[in-house]
């Protein structure tokens, strides 16, 4: 769907809600709106534009410009159209003589201060204090420029994504109000009053503010003052294609502009439900990455890690990979070999992994990146539920009283979730946060957390018992939906066990370290709200008893009656784009797309007909089960899709040695990442500029992604996995992405419906979309849930081994900023890396004076598996006893001191609970410095790569 | 490495019978840690645990035993 560019359509004021609806008539044309409606929104609705620059509908009207002045029948006077609602009857003019000689005047004020070098400026042809002079008809400015101005204000560049040039603001504070109400953050004020009121950071420049760079200011900015750096450098756009962004699970919505296959900007699509025309900084801006030097673009083979790679044709690449895996399934078996595929890419690629495992390797060893991130939320959430996914539309936080926010980091995370988050908490909702670092979210501009619940590591599941606990035993409970909606026996079994006195807050204390009082308090909050929802992250999936702790708040769900509307639920925050999309299409080693496993024979027989082929019904190995056996020597070859395990699986010295144990690595990738340090094939990858198909987000969402530039290597990752099979003799021939679609709504339920032209159609569906729901399901288990009556699992708490003690006495916890994205292979690669070069150890003041360690000494932290080192940032973020870092650089290694304890239904590592010791140390540890060395000799093995003729 | 290979294993399965209730209903942990195992283990992994339990340092938890015992039991009838 290529476009010729065209700014977004602005109908000056948000969409009003209401269920009243007012007529009237503009200029002669009879208008129908929702009572409440603007009369400038309900004018543009009709095609009638009415002169505006203060006003954008993204944001409430102010009424501040005074140039978008209408007449109105019986009445005196000449009202703001973007201010006043349209009443019943209504008789209005939008052009008449005495308004254009109004706005004309009004025009030629802010002219009369702004420089008059439209030719030359980055927003020539794109700017509406341009178009609005024009459609004024200004034609002469009678106050010279010789008088007070601004135009020599100085420009603000030290952000790396946009420049602030304050000699062409017009002060209608569009910026300051996107920044409050979009999102959220209070970055920027109007300083100053009359003429010398001006835009302010705070009194400082942008980077070094409170701004998060989400870009919403630039957005909302009628003139040049607020221009991304992009444009500033190449013009403007000439065409658009409609995407999804490839990094987080809110999946938002994009207009990639571009110019020819050159990618000049990305703007948030106004259309896209997930994010409705908000972004945050990875997807607005940090797409550079995607035509780095560092992208490697020929296929490359190597007989050994040792040797240089050798660049050679795709033919030759997936032909030496097949006669290698064949070899080592001669020689070791069938079951020796395996893949795993990366949330990152498509679905359509993903199920191409699962289907050429299954049907070309003859085994079920396959495995997503989802398995350290949310299998526990897919195996939680079909037990109780029925269905592996969240319940709600992210929407639904706008009908929320009470949003309980458990392991889960939106601020830094999900961003534009966060600002509907925001939003909603500065209407009134209340706030639970259970974490034990002081997110955000606890205390920041307009929010403040009811109740901050700073739970022990590795005590989640206590602290949901406590809260169940007291609904139960002070009756908060909703007995009718019970009643009517759960299986009454397993309900029976869990009340007795849950309103025993051990799991009261006050019998658990000692475990969640959460005051009883407090947690009691918060229960009798969410349990009396009208509309309760639960929102969480890894910090609930990533333990040893992740998988309880999803049921855990499943239960709480259930109990309370919060599911089945808008407003409540259950909702997984999906960390990376396609997580939901990776484990929908069949990514498990136990399970056929549409969660159906493996040993469902007519499941099984669905897809044997499609492929030709006979299925094994025995589950494969996890990814952890992949690197031990690797480790025994009994699993030789591995196709690893997009994920740098080496960097992002726990207990690094094992994963290396797994690694390093394969006969055959293929790595299929956009950079030489980690683990491609280790492979004998490599496969160059295409970034999700540079193929077609789709991601289904933290909402059940299935969103398009579209090509806007052809593959640096010449295949897309879907071509490239379909040489990989046909190499190995299992046929696959699909032209085109939308085939591939195709063949997963014909075999897969939950997908019937779903097709390339009714998401063209659409603009996005969420899942299940089939004969019962032909345009998706916004909302889950309405009347009854997936798999009929819900089920109380009982939670019982068991502690993790991974326990602090006298040689380990801290725990320490991981998680994510704002700017970088996961293991930051792509991130690292933008001018995001301003705000976040390293990772840090947060540690408290309490615990860094016992030790010695002042602010950015080298500390030491050691675990039972291993050391690294990193500098310290003394925080009252986190507790005594309690230390956090991020994740996002290889060279830190914080997988160096993980362990591989994991959650015991899904394997799910336990990254957030890892006992340590921490010292003051010189000097980064022995296997940073062994990394280091390794990571040189493979960028030399890079360099000398040969050419074969 | 195998050895620690079946450690590694009898640890899991034990974690799992844990979860599963054992403390507080031994047989119904025991079904249920045998179905999970089933479900989401691979046969070589389960034939391991059967086979080399007995030689494992980590002891096998008492629904684990149960569950093995009954496996052999309906093996061998
Ligand atoms: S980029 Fe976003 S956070 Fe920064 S000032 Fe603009 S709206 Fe505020
Ligand atoms: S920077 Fe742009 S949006 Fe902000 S007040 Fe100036 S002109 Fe308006
Ligand atoms: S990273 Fe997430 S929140 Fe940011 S633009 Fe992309 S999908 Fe949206
Ligand atoms: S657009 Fe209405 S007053 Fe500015």
């Amino acid at each position: 769907m290529l476009q010729y560019y065209e700014p977004e359509k602005d109908y000056g004021t948000p969409p009003v809600q209401s269920s009243e609806m007012v007529s009237a008539n503009i200029d002669g044309v009879f208008i129908e709106v929702p009572a409440g409606t603007s009369i400038m929104r309900a004018a543009a609705l009709v095609g009638i534009k009415v002169p505006k620059l203060c006003a954008t509908d993204s944001i409430d009207a102010f009424g501040s410009c005074r140039i978008c002045l209408v007449e109105i029948e019986g009445r005196r006077g000449y009202p703001a159209s973007c201010t006043t609602p349209v009443e019943e009857g209504m008789q209005v003019q939008t052009q008449t003589p005495k308004l254009a000689k109004i706005r004309n005047g009004v025009m030629e004020l802010y002219i009369s201060d702004h420089p008059l070098d439209c030719l030359t400026c980055p927003t020539n042809g794109d700017c509406e204090l341009q178009d609005t002079a024009g459609e004024v008809g200004l034609r002469e400015v009678r106050y010279g420029f010789e008088g007070e101005n601004h135009l020599a204000a100085e420009k603000d560049e030290s952000n790396p994504y946009f420049t602030f040039d304050p000699s062409k603001c017009i002060v209608c504070s569009r910026c300051v109000r996107a920044c409050e109400e979009t999102q959220g953050t209070f970055a920027l004020t109007i300083e100053g009053r009359g003429f010398d009121s001006k835009v302010s950071a705070g009194g400082v420049d942008f980077l070094n503010s409170e701004c998060v760079s989400c870009g919403a200011c630039v957005d909302a900015c009628p003139t040049a003052t607020l221009t991304e750096n992009s444009i500033i450098e190449h013009g403007k756009p000439e065409h658009t294609v409609l995407t999804t962004c490839a990094y987080c699970g809110v999946g938002c919505g994009f207009r990639a502009e571009l110019k020819g296959e050159q990618v000049v900007r990305m703007t948030p699509w106004k259309e896209g439900k997930a994010n409705e025309g908000h972004a945050c900084v990875k997807g607005r801006f940090a797409f550079g990455y995607a035509t780095h030097p560092d992208r490697i673009t020929s296929p490359m083979i190597r007989d050994s890690i040792d040797e240089p790679w050798r660049k050679v044709s795709w033919d030759q690449a997936v032909n030496f990979a097949a006669q290698r895996f064949r070899k080592i399934q001669q020689e070791y078996g069938r079951n020796s070999i395996g893949a795993i595929s990366s949330s990152r890419c498509t679905n359509e690629e993903v199920y191409l992994i699962q289907k050429l495992v299954r049907a070309g390797f003859g085994n079920n060893n396959v495995d997503t990146c989802a398995r350290v991130c949310h299998s526990p939320t897919g195996f939680g959430l079909k037990t109780t539920l029925g269905e592996s996914a969240g319940t709600q539309t992210f929407a639904s936080v706008a009908k929320t009283d009470v949003a309980i926010v458990m392991g889960a980091n939106p601020t830094e995370a999900h961003p534009v979730f966060a600002s509907r988050l925001k939003r909603r908490l500065r209407e009134g909702a209340k706030l639970i946060v259970i974490d034990p670092r002081k997110i955000e979210l606890v205390s920041s501009p307009h929010i403040r957390a009811d109740y901050h619940l700073p739970v022990n590591p590795g005590a989640n599941v206590a602290l949901l018992n406590a809260l169940a606990h007291v609904i139960v035993t002070e009756n908060l409970h909703d007995a009718e939906f019970i009643d009517q909606r759960c299986e009454s026996e397993a309900f029976s079994e869990w009340q007795a066990f849950i309103a025993d006195d051990s799991q009261s807050p006050e019998s658990l204390e000692q475990a969640t370290g959460v005051d009883p009082q407090a947690l009691r308090e918060a229960a009798r909050l969410y349990a009396s709200a009208p509309n309760g929802a639960i929102y969480y992250g890894l910090g609930v999936t990533e333990h040893s008893q992740g998988s309880t702790a999803v049921m855990g708040i499943a239960n709480l769900a259930m109990l309370t009656g919060n599911l089945g509307r808008e407003g409540v639920g259950v909702n997984p925050m999906r960390g990376q784009n396609n997580v939901q999309g990776s484990c929908d299409m069949g990514s498990f080693p136990h399970e056929l797309p549409g969660y159906r496993h493996l040993s469902d024979a007519a499941t099984r027989a669905l897809f044997e007909a499609e492929w030709q082929v006979d299925l094994d019904p025995e589950p494969g190995m996890r990814i952890p089960n992949m690197f031990d056996a690797a480790v025994d020597g009994q699993f030789r070859g591995l196709y690893c899709q997009g994920e740098d395990v080496a960097q992002s699986d726990p207990n690094t010295h094992h994963i290396e040695a797994a690694l390093g144990a394969l006969d055959c690595l293929v790595v299929q990738d956009i950079f030489l990442n980690e683990t491609a340090k280790f492979a004998h094939v490599f496969l160059p990858g295409a970034s999700f500029l540079e193929k077609d198909g789709t991601f289904i987000n933290a909402e059940r969402r299935i969103s398009s992604v579209r090509k806007v530039m052809s593959p640096l290597s010449g295949k897309a990752d879907w071509e490239a996995t379909m040489a990989f099979a046909n190499a190995l003799g299992c046929d696959m021939n699909y032209q085109h992405p939308s085939e591939i679609m195709d063949e997963i709504a014909k075999l897969t339920p939950t997908f019937h419906g779903v097709s390339y032209s009714l998401l063209d159609e659409l603009g996005s569906i969420q899942w299940p979309c089939n004969e019962l729901a032909p345009e998706g399901t916004p909302t889950m288990h309405v009347d009854e849930f997936v798999r009929g009556k819900g089920y109380f699992a009982v939670t019982e708490f068991v502690p993790t081994e991974e326990r602090a003690n006298k040689r380990f006495p801290l725990l320490l916890t991981t998680g994510r900023i704002l700017s970088q994205y996961n293991v930051g292979a792509q991130t690292r690669r933008t001018e995001n890396s301003t705000w976040h070069e390293e990772d840090l150890l947060e540690i408290h003041s309490h615990d860094a004076q016992e030790r010695g360690i002042n602010e950015g000494d080298w500390v030491g932290i050691q675990s039972r598996v291993g050391t690294t080192v990193l500098h310290a940032h003394i925080s009252d973020r986190v507790k005594p006893g309690v230390i956090y870092t991020t994740f996002h650089h290889p060279v830190s290694g914080a997988n160096v001191v993980t362990t591989d304890n994991s959650d015991w239904a899904t394997n799910c590592p336990e990254y957030k609970v890892t006992a340590v010791q921490v010292s003051k140390v010189n000097e980064p540890s022995a296997w940073q410095a062994r990394q280091q060395k390794f990571d040189r000799r493979q960028h030399q093995l890079l360099k000398q790569a040969t050419e074969d003729a | 490495m195998s050895g620690q290979q079946i450690e590694h294993l009898v640890s899991m399965a034990n974690q799992i019978a844990l979860n599963f209730g054992e403390k507080r209903n031994l047989t119904e942990a025991a079904r249920k840690t045998g179905e999970h195992l089933e479900k989401f283990w691979t046969r070589a992994m389960r034939e391991k645990l059967s086979i080399e339990a007995a030689d494992s340092e980590v002891p096998l938890s008492p629904a684990v035993n149960l569950m093995l015992e009954q496996q052999r039991g309906q093996i061998g009838s």
